[in-house]
């Protein structure tokens, strides 16, 4: 008799301590089966790990990176290219010591979230970090805008747009990101690394590039104004 | 210095010129390593002061945006340099430089011998899908002085290496609208969409629609499947040029000219008619059953010369 009633005791206590594990892992993908803003918001600036610093830690949570050491700008890119970046890293498609385990931590729905949170953010005004001279802007107005066919480098508009607001998940809104970032990637390029899947368009461009010409590409990319923002 | 040390060197240093040759060489456009160009066309630093550079330089405005300097003759959302690449200057994409110096010419696609000016209004007519400004007209004359302008030092010839597309053999296997779906969905997708309609950026057309009522028009000669192969191996994805085999360049031409796209402007009224009379050849599909409907049917296919309302220089079509 008492070991029956130990038995049953034992019994409801496995049934009612599985049940609230089973209740509260159903609980948890609930919160973020659909990517809404709350919890794009959550991540970006809570995160998703009380031991991990979250997105804005880096990317500050206006979206403005930290221009002075190279964290770029999330504010108003476009949302489908920051989620594809995100699946990039988390998939080791687009490698970086940083960013790789913390895109590995979130879900898709997740990483779409924190991508729209961070695409509906207005461009913050740049502040004038490069101080290039109007010739080297000047210069690199020429080569964004018209290439040159000496050296087989395509104008950057052809795909970012005259303006540089960039298309879909394809090619980034380059307006309002810091010339130190932009010459960054363009150097990555130009070494060899593709960067992602999509690099080999870009490694092939900045394969055309002096250094002189990344650095006045750099500076007008970055006087470019980032205004029409936020769309997807 | 031993004599085998110097040898050493010697050989390193072939070694080193021979790596640095390879790597340049690689970095070169396309048609630059087929050798396909040997001539350089002036840059822009190089256009004259005066009266004739003011009309250069609105004839490379032209070329970069249509749609805003000769918006009556436009009836689509292409660009002239969309397939001139490098605003008419890359050999291997119909450089305008080729093209000035093999004109006047005879033409079999109407049966005579045509100006470089009539050429002109071909592409209005047709790639444009818009209507051919006059002779003599500003447009056509700025786009004869950029041409011109780009030539400067070449010799009248209808043979510059450079012209036209690279010729490209024909594929191991016919062009398969099936396989040319997938090397679509897999290399031009990203850019071109998958419907094929083109991409926009702040409003304005970045990534040119390949097919659809805002694309070319049957009578352009990138219906040819065998053009559309010839310039896709040799300068797409854009900027990476020969990075589609033969094969697939093939294929995928073959799809995107079997799609939807506006009327043919010689259409009589008859698809099968106009198919012996224009498209008689194995590179059209204009005529053909895709997907259960007949190419250039007037029930799905929009209208030839859609020019912006109110820009017609013709006469007005009431609402």
């Amino acid at each position: 008799m008492r070991w029956e009633g130990h038995r049953r005791i034992w019994i409801w206590t496995v049934l009612a301590v599985g049940s609230l594990i089973a209740g509260v892992s159903r609980l948890a993908p609930a919160i973020g089966d659909e990517p809404t803003f709350a919890t794009g918001y959550r991540i970006a600036v809570h995160g998703v790990s009380p031991e991990r610093p979250s997105c804005s830690s880096c990317h500050q949570q206006n979206g403005a990176g930290q221009p002075d050491v190279g964290i770029p700008r999330l504010a108003g890119l476009n949302s489908s290219y920051i989620a594809a970046q995100l699946e990039y890293f988390a998939t080791g498609a687009r490698h970086d010591p940083v960013m790789s385990p913390y895109a590995a931590m979130l879900t898709p729905v997740q990483r779409q979230a924190v991508a729209d949170y961070f695409a509906s953010l207005p461009v913050p005004e740049q502040p004038d970090l490069a101080q290039a001279s109007a010739a080297r802007v000047d210069r690199g107005r020429t080569l964004f805008l018209d290439g040159d066919y000496r050296t087989g480098l395509l104008s950057c508009s052809q795909c970012h747009g005259r303006t540089g607001l960039g298309v879909g998940d394809f090619s980034p809104q380059l307006a309002g990101q810091s010339a130190d970032y932009v010459a960054q990637k363009l150097h990555q390029w130009q070494s060899g690394d593709p960067r992602d899947p999509k690099g080999s368009f870009m490694r092939a461009e900045a394969s055309h590039l002096t250094q002189s010409e990344i650095a006045a590409l750099a500076a007008f990319v970055s006087s470019l104004q980032g205004k029409e923002t936020g769309k997807p | 210095m031993k004599k085998s040390t110097i040898r050493k060197m010697v050989v390193l240093a072939i070694v080193a010129v021979g790596v640095a040759g390879v790597t340049v060489w690689k970095n070169l456009p396309f048609t630059q390593r087929t050798g396909a160009r040997s001539f350089q066309p002036p840059p822009d630093s190089a256009i004259p002061a005066g009266k004739f550079g003011d009309v250069v330089r609105f004839g490379e405005q032209i070329f970069r945006d249509p749609a805003t300097y000769a918006a009556p003759f436009v009836g689509n959302q292409l660009r002239c340099s969309n397939c001139h690449l490098e605003t008419g200057r890359q050999g291997g994409a119909s450089p305008m430089w080729a093209a000035y110096t093999a004109y006047p010419a005879y033409r079999s696609k109407n049966g005579h011998v045509n100006s470089f000016e009539e050429r002109l209004q071909g592409c209005f007519r047709y790639s444009m899908n818009g209507k051919a400004p006059k002779l003599g007209d500003p447009v056509l004359v700025a786009l004869e002085s950029y041409s011109y302008f780009l030539a400067k030092g070449l010799p009248t010839d209808e043979t510059a290496p450079g012209r036209g597309f690279p010729a490209l053999p024909k594929p191991p296997l016919p062009a398969d609208y099936a396989r040319g779906s997938e090397v679509y969905a897999q290399n031009c997708a990203s850019c071109h969409g998958a419907q094929g309609l083109g991409q926009s950026s702040g409003g304005q057309v970045v990534f040119p629609p390949l097919w659809g009522p805002r694309s070319y028009n049957w009578g352009a000669g990138m219906t040819s499947i065998k053009d559309a192969a010839e310039f896709i191996h040799a300068n797409m994805p854009l900027g990476l040029g020969g990075m589609l085999s033969a094969q697939q360049s093939w294929d995928v031409a073959a799809f995107i000219n079997s799609q939807v796209r506006p009327q043919d402007p010689r259409f009589n009224g008859d698809v099968e008619q106009t198919r012996k009379k224009y498209h008689d050849s194995p590179y059209s599909m204009y005529g053909r059953t895709v997907n259960g409907a007949v190419l250039g049917e007037p029930a799905f296919t929009p209208p030839a010369g859609t020019v912006p309302a109110g820009t017609d220089t013709g006469p007005v079509e009431a609402n």
